[in-house]
């Protein structure tokens, strides 16, 4: 007898403890499902409530603060939800869709949309921004894509360190050609900047950032791409490749992690760009995060990579929509929501307060015509001159999954490191194209 | 004058315990000793000379606060709290009980059981994540309630304190206890509840801080689990400080600091008990 | 009473077993199952299409050089340290148990690296690799010294360490609870029968302590033979790639490089190797046990 009452007496005890642990989670639930049966009565959206996935997540808390505003003037409730940076973008919506409960806009790079356009994508094409950008993403016939912003890449320069030395302001088209740029160096070298470039030794910048320069800058970047995969490309004679590396010893040569050059800091490296210990940087305009953190002085900008060329590629930037929407198709998600997403893409594009948001609160580089952007941090500025201008090459979306990784780390690390000579990184390279696996588009 | 010796000796070998335990402590304290001088600086300070007590900007508080806000820390730590209780109380419950099971009786079944809990313990997470949302969240649709992590963590956890809980029973429980006990009348679960668990106190100790501090820190499974905000436990709800290109160093040692105490003082709590061992009046 | 019937071994089985089994087999073994279908399936991790491919997945997975050089690294680095590991912590867990003064105070001191993770962890100690023993170094030698963490070998080695400082006051826990188990009256028992100190801990101590043991090296291999998070943070497999350990390879494979089911096919060896490996070394340490 006592047994059992003991044995009740632990056994209720730890049921007690798993209701009131259970409840809170299922109270909550019932809100929400309440909360999602009120958006079935509603028909114009509001009252909806819709997830976004955000995967650019320097922007997270204006994000946060533009749902509040939107939930005020339109009556729908958006959840912003900060993409896990230990992971990757594409496992978080692989593991929301084993869930069943994906992401209403889910925000991806351009390479992570074709997994998921052909089951998953909700056909944009006859939305109304349509029309103001060239820069959507097309999969089999259907517009997936909706383009958040644009970056580029280029050298991020310091042009208050250059001309505490050079006493003359400084023009980026000056440096155009390597050897200039080459000229400079020394100077800056002389006037006691002993080591004036940074290069970031990061796998996702030596490998989808750096070396995909070598593809973009192509006459047929497609091509140049395929002929490598089926074997039949000469890396080591092509013309771009050998501009593009030359440039990259240059910047090896002066580069201030010099010995130690695959440990580099990211955030020291920003810094002293930003504090102008030293001039210039291979990167992007999203490095402005970085950057504004720290002690900046006025006059930053961007660049194009310096190349002894004669095709003009030295005089543009490497860039394009970097960062793209796609609402889910799914049944996971209803009809209201997805017309909440959808009027959300809209009021992005040809809302004023949308618009404020996108250029003055996230300052980015807006991917739409109709879109003025004049509150723009000085990269951004750097990346709309160069893009109003035409003078920016797009970049190249369907290079193997692994490419970062193998090309990034395994390669170009060693390159930077001068473990790795010029025809051996040919070599390699070359080599992993054969096995590499081939991106559909 | 043996016995002045040997107290002389145990002098010596003290000091000696003592210098070398003194190395070891600073040389494990030290990256603890950094996350306290950094945690009041602003960022540039840190990245600038992580090694000076006071940065160019001066001392600030700052961090402390707005971490505490960004975090919603409040509602992360009740979620946290109400977790790791439950599921740290479940754990050792139930593993006791299988253990306690398993090394009495040498049935076929319990074997299998221990075999494949052991077996267990060496599953790379990443081979059960999706399969586990496919499954819980696909087919019964009951992510996004605490009741299902907790469910998770124990389910995660058994494993390895069985195993610990069956090492001590098996060493540390003599059977000649129990079967005085029997000749007494007992049924085995009053003797595993009277006699048993109440030996197992430095075990239950160990496994207490143990599976706490992991329920505490794990983010992957919470991650997976609690889709929903206002469910966030506090590793998951520190996610808002990292960024892809810049991460807000400070903040993340606020959070840290934050998040580690009640760890630490449940283990000063609970040490006690490890320390305490078994009571020669128990075993006999 | 009977003791030996059907009916009795069940009712006592679902008395003291019956709910962990059910909450072990449903979050462990029924995951484990489908996780191992997924691997028969070319599946990209995200579209409802899973293509059934026989065993595919295992040969690109035999195939694959990096997993096997990464496998490779994983074995070296887990023998220094798990070794490194169990050698200091029982070391701490002796000295912190030996009534030292202020013994208390060094538990607590040790134990305090657990409560430090994820990306703190990484930071930290790459200032420690890249600067501090950099500079360190510098002073004591002439010309340029490079950080731990930008030479291959290097980078291995600095996984050790900071694999030693974090486990140590962990497995130190373990090794403590083994020492206060150890009844204080055998010790003294001993110690009139002549014993040094040292002969009671080799002869007494060590023995009674083989479950500490045996668990302490259980988990240190595992953990060692899985580790993740220390590689992410601290050298996320720079320079070369020649730090990736084999969870981090497995990871990037499935998700980074969206070969979900190689990935998949990977991780289950890497599950098969840890389960032999800790599988033997329990199964030989349960039979070194004392019963008590």
């Amino acid at each position: 007898m006592r047994r059992k009452i003991v044995s009740l007496v632990v056994g209720a005890a730890m049921a007690l403890s798993m209701v009131a642990c259970g409840t809170q989670g299922s109270e909550e639930s019932v809100a929400q499902n309440t909360a999602t049966a009120g958006e079935q009565v509603a028909d114009s959206g509001a009252g909806a409530s819709i997830s976004i996935l955000n995967s650019k997540t320097e922007i997270q808390t204006q994000f946060e603060e533009m749902a509040n505003e939107y939930e005020e003037k339109t009556g729908v409730h958006v959840e912003v939800y900060n993409a896990d940076t230990d992971t990757t973008v594409a496992s978080q919506i692989a593991t929301k869709y084993a869930s069943h409960d994906p992401y209403t806009l889910s925000m991806v790079d351009p390479k992570d949309i074709y997994a998921v356009a052909d089951e998953y994508a909700y056909d944009l094409t006859s939305e109304d921004w349509a029309k103001n950008t060239k820069l959507g993403i097309t999969v089999g016939g259907k517009l997936v894509g909706f383009p958040f912003c644009v970056e580029a890449r280029g050298i991020l320069y310091n042009a208050d360190a250059i001309e505490k030395i050079t006493g003359e302001k400084f023009d980026p088209t000056s440096v155009a050609k390597l050897d200039d740029f080459q000229k400079l160096l020394d100077k800056l070298v002389q006037g006691g900047m002993e080591k004036p470039v940074g290069i970031l030794s990061e796998y996702w910048s030596l490998g989808a950032h750096w070396f995909p320069m070598v593809y973009e800058e192509q006459q047929d970047p497609d091509a140049f791409v395929k002929s490598l995969l089926d074997g039949s490309g000469n890396l080591m004679e092509n013309e771009k490749f050998k501009s593009i590396m030359d440039s990259f010893d240059t910047l090896i040569k002066y580069n201030y992690a010099k010995g130690s050059a695959s440990n580099a800091d990211r955030e020291e490296t920003s810094m002293m760009l930003a504090e102008g210990q030293i001039a210039f940087m291979f990167g992007g305009n999203w490095d402005w995060s970085v950057i504004n953190q720290y002690d900046y002085t006025e006059h930053l900008g961007m660049m194009p990579v310096p190349q002894n060329t004669t095709d003009g590629s030295n005089f543009n930037i490497v860039g394009g929509a970097t960062k793209y929407f796609f609402v889910d198709s799914s049944s996971d998600t209803t009809d209201d929501q997805r017309k909440a997403a959808l009027d959300f893409l809209n009021w992005l594009v040809s809302d004023a307060d949308g618009n404020a948001f996108l250029t003055e609160k996230c300052a980015l580089v807006p991917a739409f015509e109709n879109i003025k952007a004049d509150k723009l941090d000085p990269l951004s500025l750097s990346v709309k001159t160069y893009a109003d201008a035409g003078n920016m090459i797009p970049t190249y979306n369907y290079l193997p999954d692994d490419h970062m990784t193998v090309v990034g780390q395994e390669i170009m690390q060693k390159y930077l490191d001068e473990a790795m000579d010029r025809g051996g990184l040919a070599d390699a390279v070359t080599e992993y194209f054969k096995s590499a696996t081939p991106i559909e588009h | 004058m043996e016995n002045q010796k040997a107290k002389r000796m145990k002098i010596v070998r003290h000091a000696i315990m003592i210098v070398v335990l003194s190395i070891m402590f600073v040389a494990f304290i030290f990256p603890f000793v950094m996350v306290i001088i950094n945690v009041f600086k602003v960022k540039s300070d840190i990245t600038g000379n992580p090694l000076a007590l006071i940065g160019k900007h001066g001392f600030t508080l700052e961090n402390f606060p707005k971490a505490i806000e960004k975090m919603k820390f409040f509602n992360s730590f009740v979620n946290s709290f109400i977790v790791t209780l439950c599921s740290t109380i479940g754990t050792i419950a139930l593993s006791s009980m299988t253990a306690y099971l398993i090394v009495r009786n040498n049935w076929k079944a319990n074997k299998i059981l221990f075999v494949l809990m052991i077996a267990s313990m060496v599953i790379p997470f990443q081979v059960l994540m999706i399969p586990l949302v496919s499954l819980y969240g696909g087919i019964l649709g009951i992510l996004n309630h605490r009741i299902t992590l907790i469910f998770m963590h124990i389910g995660f956890s058994l494993s390895m304190a069985t195993f610990m809980f069956h090492g001590s029973i098996h060493t540390n429980v003599p059977c000649s206890l129990e079967e005085a006990a029997t000749i007494d009348g007992c049924s085995k679960w009053q003797i595993f509840s009277r006699i048993v668990f109440p030996i197992l106190k430095p075990t239950i100790a160990t496994v207490a801080i143990i599976d706490a501090m992991a329920f505490w820190n794990d983010y992957l499974l919470p991650s997976l689990v609690l889709g929903r905000k206002e469910l966030y436990t506090i590793p998951i709800a520190t996610k808002v400080f990292y960024g892809t290109y810049s991460t807000d160093t400070g903040l993340i040692m606020a959070a840290l600091l934050l998040a580690m105490l009640p760890i630490l003082l449940l283990y000063l709590f609970l040490q006690r008990y490890i320390v305490e061992g078994i009571t020669a009046g128990a075993v006999k | 009473m009977k003791t030996n019937t059907l009916g009795y071994k069940l009712k006592q089985y679902l008395l003291f077993a019956g709910l962990t089994t059910i909450i072990f087999g449903s979050v462990v073994i029924v995951p484990f199952i489908y996780g191992l279908y997924l691997t028969f399936t070319s599946w990209n991790g995200v579209s409802r299409n899973k293509p059934f491919v026989g065993f595919q997945n295992y040969a690109n997975a035999f195939a694959d050089g990096g997993y096997w050089q990464s496998l490779g690294r994983t074995f070296f680095y887990s023998a220094i340290a798990v070794i490194l590991v169990n050698a200091v912590a029982f070391l701490i867990a002796y000295m912190v148990t030996s009534g030292v003064k202020g013994q208390n105070f060094f538990r607590a001191g040790f134990f305090v690296p657990n409560l430090i993770g994820g990306i703190v962890l990484g930071y930290v100690w790459k200032f420690v690799f890249n600067k501090a023993l950099v500079e360190l170094a510098g002073n004591i030698s002439s010309g340029h010294v490079k950080s731990l963490l930008a030479t291959e070998s290097g980078a291995i080695a600095a996984l050790i360490i900071v694999s030693v400082w974090q486990y140590a006051g962990y497995m130190m826990l373990i090794y403590v609870a083994g020492f206060m188990s150890v009844s204080e009256d055998v010790i003294e028992a001993a110690k009139i029968d002549g014993c040094t100190g040292r002969q009671s801990i080799i002869h007494i101590s060590i023995p009674l302590m083989t479950a500490s043991f045996v668990q302490c090296l259980f988990l240190t291999i595992t953990r060692c033979f899985m580790v993740y998070d220390v590689n992410l943070s601290l050298t996320n497999g720079d320079p070369y790639g020649s730090s990736a350990l084999a969870a981090m390879h497995v990871y990037n494979q499935a998700f980074v490089n969206k070969n979900y089911g190689t990935g998949q096919a990977e991780a289950l060896i890497l599950f098969v190797i840890c389960a032999v490996i800790g599988g033997i070394q329990v199964y030989v340490g349960k039979k070194g046990e004392v019963q008590a």
